[in-house]
C-alpha cells in the first residue's frame, strides 16, 4: 500500500544531513537570549574565539533560577561550561558545592574587580556586569520626574502602574526598598514592605513576569511607570521610546550578574579563559557601552554620559543598598507564601 | 456487520493467550518504568525526607493541608480542569459527528481546521488569545471604541481566559476521539432508525449519543487530565492571580528549587487525577461488559 | 423539527471553527505584520521576517525536532498497538488498572516528569544520556498514553462478531489478526502516530529539561526568543512549523491514516 512509498521518502527527510554532534570541544556558554545575546556574540564570544581558536557555543537556555535548579539536579554537570547568573545564585552554589571556586591565580582579571562588589558574589562567581532597579517612567503622560518610590502610587497613576511577579527577583527588592522607606528592614522587620506592596497591588493592573512582557506595557504606554533594570531601561530610551529611569531618593538595590563554571563543567580550562577575556578591561569597555549596564571594573574608560548613569565605582555601589543575599534565599519561599495572601489578593 | 446477533459470544480466549498478553506489554512496561515510574518513586521518596538532613519526615504534607494555598491551588485545578472537559466535549462533539459522517469535499476542511489548534505551538496559541482578551486586545478596545462598556472587561488572568485557552488547545485531542467513536457506530442503524420515521432528534438521543459513551468518556478523561496537568497556558492566562497545581509545582521546581514540596503537590495532582481516570475507565468497562452481556438490539 | 435541529448544528459547527480559528489568524497576521503591532491591513503585510528563519539557528533546532519526532511516532506505535492489544483483545486481568496505570503519565506535569527523569539519571549516573536519547525516550513516555488509549478506542468499537465469525470460520489467531483485527484499528493507531508525533515536535515543558545546552529542540528556541522579545519572527517561526505540520499530516493521510478514518475507510 502507499505506506510503503511514502515512509522511506518519510525517513530519509528526517535524517537527511544529520550533523554531527557539535560539541567535541567547543567551550559551552549558558546566558540569556534577546538583546543580550545579539551584543554578547558580537561584542565578547567573536572576538574571544578570533583571539583564542576556541569555538564558542552559544546556549540561551533558561533564567538564572532555572540554569541553577539544572545545575542542582545533574549534580553539577548540567552540560554547559560557563553560565551566566547572579549573585544571590553564586552564594547558593558555592554553599551546595555545585559551582567551582574562582581562582585569581588562573582569572588575572578577577583582581582588578572592585573588591566591595567582588565580594558580594563570593569566591564561586566572577561579576561582570551591574545593574540597578530603576523607576522608569513615560516622559509624556507624567509632568515631572518621579523622584520617588512612593510616586509609585500617586492617585495619578491609579490603574497605570504593572508590577513584576514574585519570581522575578525585582519583585523582592522593590519590597525590600518600600521597606527600609517606610522604617523597616531588608530581612527581619520586612512588614512594612508587604503593606506598601499590597497598597502597589491595589494600584497596579496586575503582575508580569518576563521583561519582554513588562516592557511591551510601557511601550504602547497602557503602563505609565513601572521598576526596571536600568540597563534594559537605556535600552528603551536608546530606541526612542518616550520613557527616562531615574535612581529614586530612597536608593536602590542592584543585580549583580555573574559568571559561574559548574563543578562538572567538561572544559574548566576553556571556561576560565572565557571568564578572563569577560573581565578584561577593553571587553568590559565593550560591554558597559552596548549593554549600558555597570561594570565591577573601576579602571574603565567610558563617556561620562554612559558612567552617570551606571554603577561603576566603588561610591556608587555605597550609595546602593544590598541586602544580603544569602538571608534573602532563605526567606524567600516564607515570602512567596505571604506574597500570595498578602499581596496578589490586592491586585483587582 | 452489526446485525442482530445470532450466536452467544464465543468463549473467552485461552490461558496462552494471557501470557503473550502480558508478553506484548512488557516493553510498554519497560519505557514507563525506566523513565517514568522509577524516576517518580525517587521523586515520591524524596517528599518523604528533609532536604537537609535526608531523615524521613511529613512535614512537606503537612505543609500541603496548612499552608491554605496549596489546597486552593488543588481546588482551582479541579474546577478549571471540569469545565474545561466539559466545554472540549460539548463544542468538539457537533464537529465530530460531521467529521464521522460528512461525505462533502468540505470535510477536509473541517478536519484541518478542527486539528488546527494542536499544530501552532502552545505558546503561540496562548499569545493569539492573549493579545484577543487582555484588557488592552482586541475585544475590549472594540467594546470601548463602541462606547459599550467604560472599562475593560475582566477578560484576562482569571479563571474564564484560562478555560478558553485550554479548550482551545485540548479540543483537537477530544474531537480525534470522539470521531474515531462515532464512526464505529453503524450509520446503517441510523438510517434505519430515520426510514421507520424517527426525527434526527430522537436518532441523536436513542442510537447516536448512548453508542458513542465510550468516546464521549475517553474525551472526557482526555481532556480533564490535559487540562489539569498543563502549564503554558494557565500561566500565561492565568498570571499571578489565577495559580494552578502546575504553575505552582512548575514555581516550586524553577524558582523556590523545593523539589520535595514539588513533588508532593504532583502526588496530590496525580492522586486526583488517578481516581478520576480510574472511575472513568471503570465506568466504561462495566458498560461495555453489559453490553456484551446482554448482546441486545446493538453489538 | 429536523431544519431546526440542522440549523442548530451547522451554526454550532460554525461557531466552534470560528474560536478554533481566531487566535490563529491573529498570529498569522502577526508573523505579516511589520512591526510588533498586529495590523490586519494585508496592504501593510510584509514576508520579511520568514527570510530570517534560513538561519542556523532556526534550522538546526527544526532538524532535531524533526528527527526525535520521527522517532518517537514509530515507537509509540509500535508500544501503543501491542497494550491497546493486550488490554481489550485479550482482556488480561485488571485491564483497568493497567490501562489507568498507563495514562498515568498523562496526570503528571511535565516540568515533574522531566526533573524526576534528570534527577533519577544524575542519581545512577547516567546524566551522559541527557540530549537526544533523554528526550526520545521522555516524548515516548508522553505520548503512548495517547496512542494506547486511540488504539484502544478502536479495539472497543471494534465488532467482536466479525472476529468471532472468523474464529468459527477456523481462521487461525494470526490470521484474525492480520486480516480483521489490524486493518480495523489502523485509523485509530494512525492518528495516535500523528499525535505523537505533533505531541514530540511542539514539546516544551519535558524538553526545556532535557536538551543538551547548544543542542535545542525547535520549540526551546521559540520560548527562549519570547522570553526576550515579542517581534514578529516568533509568529514567522511558528507559522512556518505550522505549515510544515500540515504538511506532515498530509503525508500521513496518503500513507492512509486520516483519510482512511474519516472516508469510514472498511465501514
Amino acid at each position: 500500500m502507499n505506506a510503503t512509498r511514502y515512509l522511506p521518502l518519510f525517513l530519509t527527510m528526517a535524517f537527511v544531513g544529520a550533523p554531527g554532534l557539535a560539541v567535541a570541544e567547543s567551550l559551552v556558554v549558558n546566558s540569556y537570549g534577546g538583546p543580550y545575546e545579539a551584543i554578547i556574540e558580537e561584542r565578547i564570544i567573536e572576538p574571544f574565539e578570533e583571539k583564542t581558536g576556541i569555538d564558542v557555543v552559544y546556549d540561551a537556555v533558561g533564567s538564572a533560577s532555572q540554569d541553577y535548579a539544572k545545575i542542582k539536579a545533574t549534580q553539577g554537570q548540567p552540560g554547559f561550561d560557563v553560565v551566566v547568573m547572579t549573585a544571590s545564585q553564586s552564594l547558593q552554589g558555592c554553599k551546595d558545592g555545585l559551582l567551582e571556586k574562582l581562582d585569581a591565580a588562573v582569572i588575572s582579571n578577577l583582581g582588578k574587580l572592585g573588591p566591595s562588589l567582588a565580594a558580594v558574589a563570593g569566591p564561586c562567581g566572577a561579576v561582570h556586569e551591574v545593574q540597578y532597579m530603576s523607576l522608569l517612567y513615560r516622559t509624556d503622560k507624567l509632568p515631572s520626574p518621579p523622584t520617588s518610590w512612593s510616586s509609585l502610587l500617586a492617585p495619578e497613576l491609579k490603574g497605570k502602574i504593572i508590577l513584576p511577579t514574585f519570581q522575578n527577583i525585582m519583585a523582592v527588592f522593590l519590597m525590600e526598598i518600600m521597606s527600609v522607606a517606610r522604617g523597616g528592614d531588608m530581612i527581619d522587620h520586612i512588614d512594612p514592605g508587604f503593606d506598601a506592596m499590597a497598597e502597589l497591588a491595589r494600584q497596579s493592573i496586575g503582575f508580569e513576569q518576563s521583561s519582554a512582557i513588562l516592557e511591551s506595557y510601557i511601550k504602547d504606554g497602557t503602563v505609565w511607570a513601572m521598576p526596571f533594570w536600568n540597563g534594559r531601561a537605556q535600552l528603551l530610551v536608546d530606541l526612542g521610546v518616550p520613557v527616562d529611569y531615574v535612581r529614586p531618593k530612597e536608593g536602590t538595590i542592584p543585580l549583580i550578574a555573574t559568571l559561574n563554571v559548574p563543578v562538572g563543567a567538561r572544559n574548566k580550562q576553556a571556561a576560565m579563559a572565557f571568564i578572563d577575556f569577560f573581565l578584561e578591561k577593553s571587553s568590559q569597555e565593550a560591554w558597559v557601552t552596548s549593554y549600558k549596564v555597570g561594570s565591577a571594573r573601576t579602571d574603565i574608560d567610558i563617556p561620562d554620559n554612559v558612567r552617570k548613569r551606571q554603577i561603576t565605582t566603588e561610591a556608587d555601589l555605597k550609595s546602593l543598598k544590598l541586602p544580603n543575599l544569602s538571608h534573602v534565599a532563605e526567606k524567600l519561599s516564607e515570602w512567596g507564601e505571604r506574597w500570595e495572601r498578602d499581596v496578589v489578593s490586592q491586585a483587582n | 456487520m452489526s446485525t442482530i446477533a445470532l450466536t452467544a459470544p464465543a468463549a473467552m480466549p485461552p490461558a496462552p493467550a494471557k501470557t503473550s498478553g502480558y508478553l506484548v506489554l512488557a516493553p510498554s512496561c519497560l519505557v514507563l518504568t525506566v523513565f517514568f515510574a522509577l524516576p517518580m518513586g525517587t521523586t515520591i521518596g524524596m517528599s518523604f525526607t528533609d532536604g537537609e538532613t535526608l531523615a524521613p519526615t511529613l512535614a512537606h504534607y503537612q505543609r500541603f493541608f496548612s499552608d491554605g494555598l496549596s489546597l486552593a491551588g488543588l481546588y482551582r485545578t479541579t474546577v478549571m480542569s471540569i469545565l474545561v472537559a466539559v466545554c472540549v466535549t460539548v463544542f468538539g462533539y457537533p464537529v465530530a459527528y460531521y467529521l464521522a459522517r460528512s461525505r462533502s469535499r468540505w470535510r477536509a476542511v473541517v478536519f484541518a481546521l478542527a486539528l488546527a489548534p494542536e499544530l501552532a505551538g502552545v505558546v503561540l496559541r496562548t499569545y493569539g488569545w492573549l493579545i484577543i482578551l487582555e484588557d488592552r486586545g482586541f475585544i475590549n478596545d472594540a467594546l470601548l471604541n463602541l462606547g459599550i462598556i467604560a472599562s475593560p472587561l475582566p477578560l484576562s488572568k482569571n479563571l474564564f481566559a484560562v478555560v478558553v485557552g485550554l479548550t482551545h488547545v485540548i479540543l483537537p485531542f477530544g474531537i480525534l476521539s470522539l470521531t474515531t467513536s462515532i464512526q464505529g457506530i453503524d450509520p446503517n442503524l441510523e438510517r434505519a432508525a430515520q426510514m421507520l420515521g424517527a426525527s434526527r432528534l430522537s436518532v441523536l438521543r436513542h442510537i447516536v449519543l448512548p453508542l458513542s459513551v465510550p468516546g464521549i468518556v475517553s474525551s472526557l478523561l482526555i481532556s480533564f487530565t490535559m487540562a489539569a496537568s498543563a502549564y503554558a497556558t494557565p500561566a500565561l492566562l492565568g498570571g499571578a492571580r489565577f495559580k494552578v497545581l502546575a504553575t505552582m509545582i512548575y514555581e516550586q521546581v524553577l524558582f523556590y528549587i523545593d523539589w520535595r514540596f514539588a513533588a508532593v503537590m504532583a502526588i496530590a495532582l496525580l492522586l486526583m487525577m488517578l481516581t478520576v481516570s480510574f472511575l472513568g475507565i471503570r465506568y466504561e468497562t462495566r458498560r461495555s461488559n453489559r453490553r456484551t452481556n446482554s448482546e441486545g438490539v446493538f453489538s | 423539527m429536523n431544519g431546526v435541529l440542522s440549523c442548530l448544528f451547522w451554526l454550532a459547527i460554525g461557531v466552534v471553527l470560528a474560536f478554533i480559528t481566531l487566535p490563529l489568524a491573529v498570529v498569522v497576521a502577526a508573523s505579516l505584520s511589520p512591526s510588533s503591532t498586529v495590523t490586519f491591513l494585508p496592504w501593510d503585510w510584509t514576508l520579511e521576517w520568514f527570510g530570517a528563519l534560513l538561519s542556523d539557528r532556526w534550522l538546526q533546532p527544526f532538524l532535531l525536532s524533526f528527527r526525535i519526532a520521527t522517532v518517537v511516532a514509530a515507537i509509540s506505535g509500535v508500544l501503543g498497538i501491542l497494550a491497546a492489544y493486550a488490554i481489550v483483545y485479550e482482556k488480561i486481568p485488571g485491564s483497568a488498572l493497567i490501562m489507568a496505570g498507563l495514562l498515568s503519565p498523562l496526570s503528571v506535569p511535565q516540568i515533574v516528569k522531566g526533573v524526576a527523569i534528570v534527577l533519577f539519571l544524575s542519581i545512577i549516573g547516567l546524566q551522559g544520556i541527557l540530549g537526544t536519547p533523554a528526550l526520545i525516550a521522555a516524548h515516548v513516555v508522553l505520548a503512548l498514553p495517547f496512542v494506547t488509549r486511540m488504539a484502544a478506542t478502536s479495539l472497543t468499537n471494534f465488532d467482536g462478531n466479525l472476529d468471532r465469525a472468523a474464529q468459527s470460520l477456523g481462521a487461525t489467531k494470526r490470521q484474525r489478526l492480520q486480516h480483521i483485527v489490524l486493518p480495523m484499528i489502523k485509523p485509530g493507531v494512525l492518528s495516535g502516530v500523528t499525535f505523537a508525533f505533533i505531541i514530540s515536535f511542539n514539546n516544551i515543558p519535558l524538553s526545556v529539561f532535557l536538551v543538551r545546552p547548544g543542542d535545542t529542540t525547535l520549540p526551546i528556541a521559540v520560548i527562549n526568543y519570547l522570553e526576550y522579545s515579542l517581534d514578529p519572527v516568533m509568529a514567522a517561526v511558528n507559522v512556518a512549523s505550522m505549515i510544515f505540520i500540515l504538511t506532515v499530516i498530509f503525508l500521513f493521510e496518503k500513507i492512509g491514516g486520516f483519510s482512511t478514518q474519516l472516508h469510514g475507510g472498511s465501514k
